[in-house]
């Protein structure tokens, strides 16, 4: 392995491992959905970012300064998200990303349904509010940052690479 | 042969990815934290070039539809629509035979103290409360005229009132022009309180 000048940087420094392996298509396969999930959640929130900040109203969490704030970054996030993992040496920062976004959706969603509210998340744009539906998200999420995770550890656990 | 590579040999648990160490987390959560900072800045920009814009803070459905309603009404009495109008005699007749619904258009202070009989308050300048009160009624008389006074003389309330409410789409919209001054002064019955 080519020791290049930003070698230090860990997260490359797997990246870099993992490319050169046999071929790891599960870690492979786990990036290209979570990317097309985040990427096409990204872009239908970035469609009505009012319809989204009143998505997010509904939850009751944010405090209201910062509702809009959110729901404007939050879809470029996804979308910048989705995008990192599709590059090798960035896909570590990415899974971490996507892991944190989908415990923080989980979390939210939970605290939804145990508070009795029948909402519509607004996870993939505007939809009518279903209780079933956060259900099904909820496991959605655990899905998702499970996925992250795996990748993220992956990459993690991956043996250093001895200087030549 | 990099510094870091030099790094690497004498602390290998510093940059050795299978000691799992922890700056290469904290740095993962750094690079995740600036990602999240440099998103919200992409969105502000974008927000601020876009058509409809979201202001900074987050406005319920009620108070958008509030704030539209107000807007309805603060149009400069120059750009307002030229609404039909009718004279005192067609307004007398109207409220006689209740063939119009009557709104008085002034602040409900002066709609207490005396008002057309029948009229009920849609004012000016609460017209997003009263409209939210009175739309279920005005909704439900299309087939009725809509006549709207204010003070009379030089008030631009009534027309402000009836422009609005050619926005929101009700057409049989006239105004009095005459107003409270000119239907007091003919003595014609009046009535007094909050109610119609």
């Amino acid at each position: 392995m080519v020791e290049g000048p930003a070698a230090g940087l860990c997260w490359e420094r797997g990246m870099i491992a993992r490319s050169s392996s046999t071929g790891d298509y599960a870690v492979l396969g786990v990036s290209l959905g979570l990317a097309a999930v985040f990427i096409y959640a990204g872009f239908e929130k970035i469609h009505d970012p009012l319809d989204f900040a009143d998505s997010i109203a509904g939850f009751g969490i944010l405090p209201v300064v910062f509702i809009n704030p959110f729901a404007l970054a939050l879809p470029l996030f996804e979308i910048a998200c989705g995008f990192l993992l599709l590059w090798p040496p960035t896909r570590r920062v990415g899974a971490l990303a996507i892991a944190l976004l989908s415990v923080m959706f989980f979390a939210a969603l939970l605290s939804a349904l145990l508070r009795g509210l029948t909402l519509d998340c607004g996870c993939f744009g505007s939809g009518a509010p279903s209780r079933p539906r956060m259900w099904i998200e909820l496991g959605l999420n655990v899905v998702l940052a499970g996925g992250a995770l795996l990748i993220y550890l992956r990459s993690t656990m991956v043996a250093p690479q001895q200087p030549a | 042969m990099s510094s870091v590579v030099s790094l690497n040999r004498l602390e290998p648990g510093l940059t050795g990815q299978s000691s799992k160490p922890i700056w290469c987390v904290l740095r993962d959560f750094a690079c995740v934290a600036l990602l999240a900072m440099a998103s919200l800045a992409a969105g502000v920009v974008m927000n601020l070039l876009s058509d409809r814009p979201l202001p900074i803070v987050y406005q319920t459905t009620e108070q958008r539809f509030d704030a539209d309603l107000t807007t309805l009404v603060t149009a400069l009495p120059f750009k307002i629509a030229p609404a039909a109008t009718v004279g005192l005699g067609e307004f007398h007749s109207a409220v006689e035979s209740k063939s119009a619904l009557i709104l008085d258009a002034r602040p409900s202070v002066f709609f207490e103290q005396g008002h057309v009989p029948g009229a009920l308050n849609l004012a000016r300048d609460a017209f997003a409360r009263d409209y939210r009160q009175l739309a279920p009624l005005l909704k439900s008389a299309t087939d009725k005229a809509i006549i709207v006074y204010c003070a009379g003389g030089d008030c631009h309330d009534s027309r402000l009132v009836a422009n609005a409410l050619m926005s929101l789409g009700f057409s049989n919209v006239r105004v009095f022009t005459g107003g409270w001054e000119e239907w007091s002064k003919a003595r014609l019955p009046v009535s007094a309180g909050s109610g119609g």
